[in-house]
């Protein structure tokens, strides 16, 4: 009886030895948010929109890129996000090579992932002044699937999805956030944007929305199409609340 | 299939955040999406039977709000894509064959048990087009039995309309000695003990045949979906004297199941 008493003692010493231990080694993202008090933005999501077609497709149904620079999605998120952080960071305008951030492409093969770690860690290091910031705050192209067949679609985009009685149109803005460590460049925070609440209809890991056929670009740049620059902007801005709350830096849900 | 978000409406339940992180995992923060559910499944009493029986089926699921379920068919096994160029996926797979049981079914008294079997490989799937898939497993049994096995499949996956997918296709299965002899063969003992003919079962082709599946999110968070699979026993697997006299070369299998999806938000 006494030596079962010992044994329970021992192994309540070791377990709370052990969860003393894991708490003091692996801190809590809270715990090293505490510790930023100055952050920079980048963003670099918007430099592209992607119109692509899924479901029922012809053969050849590749993606088309346009350019939407001139939308200045990335400035609105920078802009944003700034606002949403201001009452808890201090935020410092930064400059970086926006390209070198939107360039950036996950390997297919996913152990190459995990033996290279995260690229933009690298990036934050070398493409951003200036330096020396308690974090950096990295807005980047998210990539999905779409339905449950080959489509992959990422970062801003319009997709068709055909189906035997009918077809929808779909818009997306699929972005990531990281919270990038300024002293360490460690990562203390990654998360995609997840989809908006009631906004969803259709299955796809980010916010999204259908739209109907009035927003389909009928020709030329789509960077001319106020409508859609207007839904794609909107959609930014209600999901960056929702991320932003997700990962604590923001309360704004 | 384009299955509608369950995140529909606001998360059913908030849990707390984990009261520590490990550093190689990603957070677990944000909004999940568990699915249950009830299936049954009408299959064969055991390979080559005549006969079949209903049995229940689990399921569950849980991933990352929004995030996509890829097309499945039922015959295929656990997998995961550690390469995945959208239309060219490939990774590791993984069966589990359940043990044959001889008491289990009066047709196979005598014959001994055969234990539960556990293949392991890899599978390769291409999608020459957003509605068309074409995968094949190849598998090496390292428990149970030790034979190779490759499942060869099509599907055509055809959307109906946003909440209503039809899938159908061919299937192809080659075994070899080492996975069709265990389940077919009839060696001497066995032979005295059931007065079936001795039959040394060899390596092959297995079986050949088709499938087809619906799928209905009757709301965005409840789904209802149905399959039935046909596979014709071909080669020594049909020849077995298990199968011509006791039981059958046409194998169905016919499933149904319903599932409710609903959202968990981790703080």
């Amino acid at each position: 009886m006494r030596r079962g008493s010992r044994c329970v003692s021992l192994a309540t010493v070791i377990v709370v030895a052990v969860s003393a231990g894991a708490c003091a080694m692996f801190e809590t993202r809270e715990t090293k948010l505490q510790a930023v008090k100055t952050v920079g933005i980048l963003s670099a999501v918007g430099g592209e929109m992607s119109f692509a077609k899924a479901g029922l497709t012809g053969l050849n149904s590749r993606s088309q890129s346009f350019p939407i620079a001139s939308w200045g999605l990335d400035d609105l998120i920078v802009q944003q996000v700034a606002a949403a952080l201001s009452g808890r960071f201090q935020v410092q305008p930064v400059s970086y090579q926006r390209a070198a951030f939107a360039a950036i492409e996950d390997s297919p093969v996913a152990p190459v992932n995990v033996v290279r770690g995260d690229p933009f860690k690298k990036l934050v290091q070398t493409e951003v002044s200036p330096q020396g910031l308690d974090a950096y705050i990295v807005i980047t192209k998210a990539k999905s699937n779409f339905g449950g067949g080959a489509r992959k679609v990422e970062g801003i985009g319009f997709i068709t999805f055909g189906t035997l009685l009918a077809s929808s149109d779909h818009i997306h803005a699929l972005y990531e956030i990281r919270v990038i460590d300024g002293k360490t460049f460690d990562i203390i925070e990654k998360m995609a944007a997840p989809p908006l609440d009631k906004a969803a209809t259709i299955s796809i890991a980010g916010p999204s929305r259908t739209i109907d056929e009035s927003f389909a670009a009928s020709t030329g740049n789509p960077a001319d199409n106020d409508k859609l620059h207007a839904a794609i902007a909107d959609l930014v801005a209600r999901s960056l609340s929702t991320t932003l709350s997700d990962m604590h830096l923001a309360e704004t849900r | 299939m384009l299955a509608p978000s369950a995140a529909a409406a606001e998360p059913l339940v908030t849990l707390p955040a984990p009261p520590f992180e490990l550093p190689v995992v990603p957070p677990v923060s944000g909004t999940w999406t568990v699915m249950v559910g009830i299936g049954g499944a009408y299959n064969p009493d055991f390979e080559g039977a005549r006969r079949s029986m209903l049995s229940p089926v689990p399921i569950f699921s849980l991933r990352r709000a929004g995030s996509t379920e890829q097309f499945r068919g039922p015959r295929d096994g656990a997998s995961i894509a550690l390469i995945d160029f959208g239309d060219l996926r490939a990774g590791p797979v993984g069966k589990f064959v359940p043990s044959r049981k001889a008491n289990s079914y009066s047709e196979l008294n005598g014959l001994g048990d055969v234990k539960a079997a556990l293949e392991l490989g890899g599978f390769v799937e291409y999608f020459p087009a957003d509605w068309f898939r074409t995968r094949v497993e190849l598998r090496q049994g390292v428990v149970g039995h030790h034979g190779a096995v490759a499942d060869f499949s099509a599907d055509v996956i055809v959307p109906v309309i946003q909440r209503f997918t039809i899938s159908a296709g061919p299937r192809f299965t080659w075994e070899s000695t080492g996975a069709i002899s265990p389940y077919f063969g009839i060696n001497a003992v066995q032979a005295m003990a059931t007065r079936l003919p001795i039959f040394d079962a060899k390596g092959g082709a297995h079986s050949a045949g088709a499938g087809a599946q619906l799928s209905y999110w009757v709301t965005p968070q409840w789904e209802a979906h149905s399959y039935v699979e046909y596979e014709r026993l071909l080669g020594d697997a049909a020849k077995s004297p298990l199968v011509t006299i006791r039981g059958s070369p046409n194998q169905t299998t016919v499933g149904i199941g319903a599932s409710y999806s609903f959202d968990v938000r981790i703080r």
